[in-house]
């Protein structure tokens, strides 16, 4: 079983937390060092190369498995730090969660990639409901499940289709009429995981009723988890051409994230436009991979920008949790109230925005690398019109915080200040030295 | 000499960080430091252009780094456009440093013109295209800070429009970048990024697309009409030495960027382009000065006569004549010189009465003599008065674009009477009409000895270049004889 080391560590923590919960009074302090630890683990059992490859039915190892546990475990790190411990439940769902997602990872057919979506997205809701006292979180999560419960009733119809066509549970080399119906279905499902246009219109309401750091972790992990899901469906159904609308889904994704959150005033809600912006990306590059016969050159792109992506959203959201402020007003004169805070989240939005030198602009860039590099250079030139829109609300954001005087009562700050600064340091290290991923993860960009 | 290009970048970039740590530390010692720096890095400059000279002529510099994945490779080179324009960054630098000395700013303001030095100074060394491309933007960031921490009124929405106008521009550079090196990639199985390896007949039908994209990215910083309209936002709002910077240096890299990548790699379709690009050229000559004439606020004025005095580095860059060219180069040194003491100077008029319209001076010859002197003599240079070095190279410019298209040099030379008309009715408005009204001229004390002796060094400096250009053409002659077609 030690090549399910990562799922089984989770498992454990998982079940840890429940026991803990049972105690009279549960430890706050051992469920932080529970949370954080697990994930921890489950890191480092990828990294000690104590996972070997592996190859079965139902579950197999495979470099892009590796990676992605990564990532999922960098984007779940911020919320293991964020989680006080005061809540048991809280902490057992997190790490339920996150073991869905790396049942995902390994997931080698459709019944298993299913399994896998709905175990990290059950916990998902339930942390979105209890993760804010009031009927707006619950009320979000409500949403949240029913947009969940139509991506999988999407997905069960697609494999239905799929099956009927092929009669296989996983990779078909050639696909009818039928088994591309089914192929489209499945691959929406995964769309709607991932907020793309049209199918994103829960994720706002979602992402800002929710505790940002909550968030944050949606819009990192689980969107690792869901950028897998779709390039684990191309791999199987090579042949459906709905590999081929995906650039111009992702690059219209992102110029309507960009273009609606140049408008909002709240900014959870705008970061989570600016998320659907990023997945955007991503869809143009796993459509970039896709066309370019599915190259490792390809996903480790996909992999660096979710790397990246997963130290800028956690940052950004983490600096709400810290800041207090609500809304871009609040955001004023805040480089002198707060100027440890300010000049790290100023570091993660010029990150967000793709300026160089910091890991946003390598990862966007590896992303535009890879469209181009397969002839996509429509949809790259659409999608660097969205970048050039989001300079709209993300220097905004920086004007804000410098430039203007503040305009009411400055918001007081709570913990979380360590978590931003270290994320917004790491994002900057990875644009001064973009091979460090790469080889944490030891997938190498070639 | 290797070490000393990398220096010239990284002394200023960690002078940069010094200064950020000592404004949380000691903040009254951050501008001393700051001018320490400033004064080694043109110290390095002159050095490693002690370097460059051996045997009476200069040879080209280079440093080769490490190649890494995907063929990005540092590669730094300094032929001699390199190092004047690195000269001219380094030299405005310290000016800007010490005409902002008295200002009472906080510590960042010192951070962000070493971290613009060191920005620049990358732009004009890289010769790999990844690293162009990274210090290209990375201009944009302090630059960004400068406008809209310590501008005028305007300066929040002014730092917006110029970093989204010229982001613009270089995202689709940045496209164009990628599309010739996949392009080359697939041709010959190499990764490269670097300038000495693409060659532009691997992109077959796609060349007149990327050709377009990058001299998109720097039409837009030029600028060049229409893509001008963040400039006079920009220039008029920022600090200062902030417009020093920005005309001086920053609207030289456009017109680098054309010397540099687009015309030694697209030679015939850049050619082919001439019609349209000097076409635009010699509009922005005619439309520049029009513009400034119609100004009543003596910076905006001095901000649209840039676009009119870059009009006419273009024209000369474009023929691609000997001479055009040689000007063309001069004249981007010429215009750092002569735009960026008429800057500082209404600077410091700025800073004595708080008011930079036309209408708000008279008089002033007879209150602040000396000033009137200095502005006189760089708004004359500034004009093309022979003798001073703005006839040098606007004559050598529009003669190379009379040999390439002569409907182009026509229309440049009715450029160079306009601005003459919007540059002596301005001057004479502030300096000798007689004080209207609203005049704050009895308010303004003559120039301090600092301010002397930096327009005294930039005055000494084009009168020099005015009268004895021919040094000065020589020094370009190598790195331009490559273009000439």
């Amino acid at each position: 079983m030690i090549a399910l080391a990562p799922q089984a560590v989770l498992t454990a923590g998982t079940l840890g937390a429940l026991s803990l919960g049972l105690m009279r009074r549960p430890s706050a302090l051992g469920l932080r060092v529970l949370a954080v630890s697990s994930i921890v683990a489950a890191m480092l059992s990828v990294a000690t190369g104590s996972v070997h490859e592996l190859s079965s039915v139902i579950v197999m190892n495979d470099p892009k498995s590796l990676g992605w546990h990564y990532v999922i475990c960098l984007g779940a790190l911020p919320l293991a730090f964020f989680l006080d411990g005061s809540d048991d439940v809280m902490t057992a769902l997190f790490l339920g969660a996150t073991l869905g997602m790396s049942l995902l990872c390994v997931a080698a057919n459709l019944p298993m990639l299913f399994i896998s979506l709905e175990f990290m997205s059950l916990p998902a809701y339930l942390l979105v409901a209890r993760s804010r006292p009031g009927s707006r979180s619950l009320e979000a999560a409500i949403k949240y499940f029913f947009a969940g419960g139509v991506a999988g009733a999407l997905f069960m119809l697609g494999l239905a289709l799929y099956y009927a066509d092929t009669r296989s549970l996983a990779f078909s080399g050639s696909l009818s009429a039928l088994g591309q119906g089914g192929a489209a279905l499945m691959a929406a499902a995964a769309l709607f995981k991932l907020g793309a246009f049209p199918l994103h219109w829960w994720l706002p309401d979602v992402y800002e009723a929710a505790a940002p750091e909550v968030s944050g972790f949606l819009s990192t992990a689980m969107k690792s988890a869901a950028v897998l899901f779709l390039m684990r469906l191309c791999e199987m159904a090579p042949t459906a051409s709905v590999a081929d609308f995906l650039p111009g889904v992702g690059a219209l994704t992102a110029v309507v994230g960009s273009v609606m959150a140049l408008r909002q005033e709240r900014l959870q809600r705008l970061l989570a436009y600016s998320s659907i912006a990023h997945a955007g990306f991503l869809l143009l590059g796993v459509g970039a991979w896709a066309r370019a016969g599915r190259s490792g050159e390809g996903a480790s792109a996909l992999l660096f920008y979710l790397g990246v992506y997963a130290l800028m959203s956690n940052g950004t959201f983490g600096f709400i949790k810290h800041a207090g402020a609500q809304t871009r007003a609040q955001l004023k004169g805040l480089g002198v109230s707060m100027p440890a805070a300010a000049a790290a989240l100023t570091a993660l939005l010029v990150s967000l925005a793709g300026i160089p030198p910091t890991g946003g602009f390598f990862a966007k860039l590896l992303i535009f690398w890879r469209a181009v590099d397969a002839g996509l250079l429509g949809p790259a030139a659409l999608a660097a019109t969205a970048a050039l829109i989001s300079m709209g609300y993300y220097l905004g954001m920086i004007k804000d915080m410098w430039f203007e005087e503040p305009s009411g009562p400055a918001p007081v700050a709570s913990e979380g200040l360590g978590v931003v600064i270290a994320c917004a340091a790491a994002a900057v290290l990875l644009g001064a030295a973009p091979w460090l991923l790469a080889q944490a993860m030891e997938v190498g960009i070639k | 000499m290797s070490m000393t290009l990398t220096g010239l970048w990284v002394l200023p970039l960690f002078g940069c960080l010094v200064c950020s740590v000592l404004g949380r530390l000691w903040p009254g010692s951050v501008k001393r430091a700051a001018m320490a720096f400033s004064l080694l890095s043109l110290g390095a400059v002159v050095l490693a252009i002690g370097s460059s000279w051996s045997g009476g002529a200069f040879t080209t510099l280079n440093e080769v780094g490490p190649r890494w994945a995907y063929g990005i490779s540092y590669r730094l080179s300094a032929d001699s456009l390199s190092l004047a324009l690195v000269g001219l960054t380094v030299f405005l630098n310290l000016i800007c440093m010490i005409a902002s000395w008295e200002l009472e700013v906080s510590p960042g303001y010192w951070a962000c013109f070493l971290a613009l030095t060191a920005a620049l100074t990358g732009v004009f060394l890289a010769r790999d295209l990844f690293f162009f491309y990274v210090f290209w933007e990375a201009t944009l960031v302090p630059m960004f800070f400068i406008i809209g921490l310590w501008g005028s009124s305007g300066r929040r929405h002014a730092a917006l429009k110029f970093f989204i106008f010229t982001f613009a521009g270089s995202v689709f550079m940045l496209l164009a970048l990628l599309v010739l090196v996949s392009s080359h990639h697939a041709a010959t199985g190499a990764w490269t990024w670097d300038l000495a390896e693409l060659d532009a007949k691997t992109l077959g039908p796609l060349a007149r697309l990327v050709f377009w994209g990058l001299v998109l990215g720097f039409a837009v910083k030029i600028p060049m009409v229409p893509f001008h309209t963040w400039l006079p936002d920009a220039h008029t709002e920022a600090p200062a030495a902030g417009s020093v910077m920005l005309a001086g240096v920053m609207l030289k890299m456009g017109v680098y960027g054309l010397l540099r990548i687009a015309l030694p790699l697209f030679p015939e379709i850049s050619w082919e382009a001439l019609p349209i690009l000097g076409g635009l050229a010699a509009f922005s000559t005619v439309y520049g000065a029009l513009c400034a004439m119609a100004q009543t606020d003596l910076k905006r004025l001095i901000a649209y006569s840039s676009i009119a005095h870059l009009g006419f580095c273009l024209l000369g860059v474009l023929s691609r004549t000997s001479q055009g060219l040689s000007g063309g180069a001069l004249q981007l040194v010429n215009h750092g010189l002569t735009t960026g003491a008429l800057f500082l100077m209404v600077g410091f008029m700025y800073e004595r009465v708080h008011k930079r319209g036309l209408a708000d001076f008279g008089d002033l010859a007879s209150r602040a003599p000396t000033l009137a002197f200095f502005f006189g003599f760089s708004t004359l240079a500034s004009i093309g008065l022979p003798g001073l070095n703005g006839f040098v190279g606007e004559f050598m410019a529009l003669s190379g674009a009379m040999a390439a298209l002569p409907v182009l040099a026509i229309v440049g030379s009715v450029g160079v009477l306009l601005s003459a008309a919007y540059a002596l009715p301005a001057f004479q408005a502030v300096f000798w009409a007689p004080a209207g009204p609203g005049s704050v001229s009895e308010k303004m004390s003559d120039l301090h000895l600092r301010e002397k002796a930096i327009l005294w060094t930039m005055c000494g400096l084009m009168a020099w270049i005015g009268l004895a250009p021919k040094p000065w053409l020589a020094w370009f002659e190598p790195a331009i004889r490559g273009l000439v077609r």
